[in-house]
């Protein structure tokens, strides 16, 4: 028994502010995400990303493994970012390794979630021993440590495709959100609207898929942003340390060329430093749009305008 | 020889800053509260007494922000006065009664680490110092000291509300200000929890503020009642006087929805409608739209607050002191 | 309340729902020191159709619990349920168990967390239609869930709206919208108006009259709150720790309460117009949990008038004797009785009062 409440609706701040279906959702997201800056940048510079990945002959015109110009060349406007010392165009290699990456990304993350969200509510709500038995699949996978495995994984599969990267982050990566999913699934569990559902005569898997985790799509959309995130910085890191495919553009893999050739020491600085900022802008881009999501959801996290600045 | 008021709000208003622009959720109140004295709001949800009762706390938080108004506490203004300045009066001098226990208690630490915290953020005590003013909260409002080592959730809801008095009760304050602190309760606790909050009050002579929704609950135990509705004040006098002769078309409403456990048993209509949305409340006087004894200057009009013998009334009717119908 | 309604209420009505002997335990601690909650023990009574029966007590007196055994969310520890005369526990089949929760569907209390926030109103409404009304097609479903939200008093646009934008009353009317849509003859109220603000209650208690007198439902009235009982139910059933204390037609039971426990629940009501009654004061119990218990009543250690009786033997729930000088033996036919579970109240000829 709790507060009472009245004749008000309930548009007060603290209001949550549901996902309707088709039209009215996409409306009410595109004006969320103009109305709040962090989200504003964050989705201007993932489109930016991946409109280079979707179209990258459009906007670099070498090759980026024709080692066909000379090696160490400065910036210049013929070559952006100079050239690296197989006289690779470095301009080309990033861009053209933006796709790479962000399969990486988005394929990570939609499968970590996936699994995450399978595995985490389904041991919410069958609860007894399907919920024993998953969180001992869960918490083992959870506490071995993360760089370690696939370090192990991606060195078994002979420094493997980026296939191989993905199912070994993706192995790796999925027990932390299913923690989370579950434990959002507990809370719910009990609401009365389920408990509605069940009176009136659903059956579990509906009231699962559509009423359960409907509600739980802010959790779900924060944890691919951070999914995806995370696969970038590992998949880049694995890369940087020879356990990617050396010949894929990415990156990482420029990294990798990179630290090889001991660029910063040789007076080739921007071959190293170029696409870690990449990875960071990206990084970036996908953290904003996590807080961003969170003050959108959330009204009580958006920063507030000083009243007294607006009275003249 | 008038004593000043312990608490005088003057002209308080509160908006809520949302990106769509502001909404008042607290228009203009105004009101006192002398020392001993038993002052009860009451209103609807949503009419803003909840956020008075933070804002005369000066516990507001973004988006929401007192928008004008003073609030002379032993005749120190409130407003604006930084966490510090604050720290010295809370507590000690005033202090807050929650709605629901089980959000405002830490449920990880034991009622008596609560207790002491408390102490500790207001001053200097030895470990038995706290003990002994814990247990001795503790009895005055009819709880044995030796839950200082319960949980929160091991308590009945009824201790536990008891103990957020106690909590209160540290310092014996000047003024304690609760907030619906009976409505998460059944019906015998509630009224074993007034019983007692009136008693501790006539034993220490602290003024009470008591925020709720349910008039019958404090008709007994106020000494005056403000009635509040869609942000502003409607009513204000003496209870018995309000109760007996309620001038106010709301004030007579509300009295009107509560079925009687004597007498015959009537069809009750209530009051027709909602109360309004506080961002685009309607012109003139809000309770217009809902109210039975409308007539045609209601809704151009913004009636201010007339006196009627001792009470203060918000309507056309009484324009003149008086009723002019 | 009409004559005619009143009139209809004392002719003889069909029984819809029975209990005998509910009973319902949940196991309580660790592995290691495991014990049994009793929140309902030894339950007996019955609902005939177009009749208003109040259920109330304090939490923890089991009538919450009684609710969701009737809903079929618990089963029952022992004892039976019988629905127009068919055991609950005979329903197997998914059709079966639709059936019933068509004829016998829930209204919680909480109007916040009772409907799913990401979708339009409808959603609800157009579910409770697609499972319980086959007959009923498709394309007929919007205009039926408009015809039962005009019955409850809410405009049909706000099927297009989110719960959101709805305040407290309005979704707890939707709770009775879905309910009707699904044509029942028993509903089971939860503590409906507890979370809504008291001048918003007498628009949802009179509703509930209006579906008892228009449409000739049922309702399991679930509360806490006496005042409103009084206004809307027809026979009062008051629990104490997971057993009745006291059950009869309203006006009787609140007039001649003859409960202790009944006593004080009504002394602690309160009421604007009467007098602060001293006896409240006095009393600072609170219900049990009732855990592993001896036999004796539940209520002795607040009961200022037990007796060695009291701690011993637990009282049955029987009838009254009539006062002494009444009218005599004998119920009127078609009234129910005035049944009390209380050593002291059986066995005095006067009324006793502990509380007042």
């Amino acid at each position: 028994m709790a507060m009472p409440v009245s004749g008000v609706p309930t548009q007060t701040p603290a209001a949550q502010a549901p996902t309707g279906s088709g039209h009215h959702a996409l409306a009410r997201i595109g004006r969320a995400v103009r109305s709040n800056r962090k989200a504003t940048v964050g989705t201007v510079l993932l489109l930016i990303f991946i409109l280079i990945a979707l179209f990258p002959g459009v906007i670099a015109h070498d090759s980026p493994t024709q080692d066909a110009y000379a090696p160490q060349l400065g910036i210049s406007t013929a070559h952006l970012l100079g050239t690296n010392h197989y006289g690779q165009d470095l301009f080309s290699q990033l861009v053209y390794g933006t796709r790479n990456v962000l399969i990486i990304a988005f394929v990570v993350g939609l499968a970590t979630t996936g699994i995450a969200v399978l595995i985490g509510v389904a041991a919410a709500y069958l609860g007894g021993g399907w919920d024993g038995t998953l969180n001992v699949l869960t918490d083992v996978l959870l506490v071995i440590p993360l760089f370690p495995l696939l370090i192990i994984i991606a060195a078994y599969a002979h420094g493997g495709t980026t296939l191989v990267l993905i199912a070994a982050i993706t192995l790796t990566s999925w027990s932390y959100t299913a923690r989370q999913l579950r434990a959002q699934a507990l809370t719910l569990r009990n609401r009365d609207f389920l408990a509605a559902a069940r009176v009136r005569g659903e059956r579990q898997l509906y009231i699962i898929m559509v009423e359960v985790i409907p509600t739980m799509t802010s959790l779900i959309v924060a944890s691919f942003l951070t999914n995806a995130l995370y696969a970038v910085l590992f998949a880049s890191s694995l890369q940087f340390i020879g356990l990617g495919d050396p010949n894929t553009v990415s990156w990482g893999t420029t990294l990798y060329w990179a630290e090889n050739n001991a660029a910063l020491q040789t007076g080739e600085p921007l071959w190293a430093i170029a696409p870690g900022a990449c990875i960071a802008v990206l990084g970036a881009a996908f953290a904003l749009l996590n807080y961003a999501f969170d003050e959108i959801g959330n009204p009580a996290l958006r920063p507030v305008r000083n009243p007294r600045s607006k009275r003249a | 020889m008038p004593e000043l008021p312990l608490l005088e709000v003057t002209g308080l208003s509160v908006d809520y800053v949302l990106d769509q622009g502001s909404v008042r959720a607290v228009d203009d109140v105004s009101f006192t509260v002398d020392r001993g004295e038993f002052l009860g709001i009451v209103g609807e949800s949503g009419c803003g007494k909840s956020t008075l009762l933070f804002a005369v706390a000066q516990l507001l938080s973004p988006p929401a922000v007192v928008a004008g108004g003073s609030v002379l506490f032993q005749g120190t203004n409130l407003v604006g006065l930084t966490d510090d300045q604050l720290s010295a009066v809370r507590w000690r001098d005033m202090s807050v009664v929650m709605q629901s226990a089980m959000n405002a208690l830490n449920p990880v630490t034991s009622i008596g680490a609560q207790f002491k915290d408390a102490m500790r953020a207001h001053g200097k005590y030895s470990a038995e110092e706290i003990t002994a003013r814990s247990a001795e909260v503790l009895r005055m409002v009819g709880i044995d000291p030796v839950h200082l080592r319960s949980y929160p959730h091991q308590l009945s809801g009824g201790m536990r509300q008891r103990s957020m008095i106690a909590m209160a009760l540290l310092f014996t304050p000047d003024l304690v200000i609760m907030d619906e602190p009976t409505s998460a309760l059944d019906v015998v606790a509630q009224r074993s929890l007034m019983v007692q909050i009136k008693e501790l009050q006539q034993t220490f002579g602290f003024a009470v503020i008591f925020v709720t929704h349910d008039m019958s609950l404090i008709s007994h135990f106020s000494d005056r009642l403000m009635v509040m509705y869609a942000g502003q004040v409607d009513e204000l006098g003496v209870t018995r006087q309000i109760f007996d002769k309620p001038l106010h078309p709301y004030t007579q409403g509300l009295l009107e929805a509560f079925p009687s456990i004597h007498g015959p048993r009537v069809p009750l209509k209530g009051i027709p409608g909602n109360p309004p949305s506080l961002a685009s409340p309607p012109s003139g006087c809000r309770f217009h739209p809902r109210c039975p004894s409308a007539f045609d200057r209601c809704p151009a009009v913004t009636p201010d607050l007339y006196a009627v013998g001792g009470t203060l009334v918000r309507c056309l009717l009484h324009e003149n002191g008086s009723p002019s119908r | 309340m009409t004559e005619p309604a009143e009139n209809a209420r004392h002719s003889p009505k069909a029984e819809l729902l029975r209990t005998e002997h509910l009973t319902r335990h949940f196991k309580i601690g660790g592995a290691l020191s495991r014990r049994t909650l009793h929140a309902v023990d030894d339950v007996n009574f019955a609902i005939s159709e177009r009749e208003i029966v109040a259920l109330a007590g304090e939490s923890g007196s089991g009538k919450s619990t009684i609710a969701r055994v009737l809903a079929r969310i618990y089963k029952p520890t022992s004892g039976e349920v019988y629905f127009e005369g068919k055991p609950l526990s005979g329903i197997r089949s998914r059709r079966d168990a639709l059936r019933y929760s068509g004829l016998v569907p829930m209204v919680f209390q909480d109007p916040f967390a009772s409907i799913n926030p990401v979708f339009r109103i409808q959603h609800g409404v157009l579910r409770c239609l697609k499972l319980h009304r086959p007959e009923l097609p498709a394309a007929q479903r919007p205009a039926e869930a408009a015809r039962v939200f005009e019955v409850v008093g809410l405009d049909p646009s706000m099927l297009e709206r989110f719960p959101y934008e709805l305040s407290g009353g309005q979704r707890q009317r939707i709770g009775f919208a879905q309910a009707l849509a699904m044509r029942p003859k028993l509903i089971l109220a939860d503590e409906p108006v507890s979370m809504l603000d008291v001048s918003i209650r007498i628009g949802l208690l009179n509703l509930m009259v209006k579906l008892r007198d228009e449409e000739g439902i049922s309702i399991l009235y679930i509360t806490h709150d006496i005042a409103s009982a009084r206004y809307v139910a027809d026979r009062l059933i008051v629990m104490y720790a997971g057993q009745i204390a006291e059950t009869g037609p309203i006006e009787d039971v609140l007039t001649h309460p003859r409960h202790p426990y009944t006593q004080l629940l009504l002394s602690a009501v309160p009421d604007p117009r009467a007098p602060l009654s001293v006896a409240a004061e006095t009393d600072r119990g609170e219900p049990p949990k009732v855990v592993d218990p001896a036999p004796g009543c539940r209520f002795r250690w607040r009961c200022p008038l037990a007796i060695d009786t009291c701690a011993q033997v637990t009282p049955e729930l029987a009838e009254l004797l009539p006062p002494a000088g009444g009218s005599g033996g004998g119920v009127p036919p078609g009234k129910h009785r005035h049944d009390v579970a209380c050593h002291v109240a059986q066995t005095s000829a006067e009324e006793v009062k502990a509380f007042s």
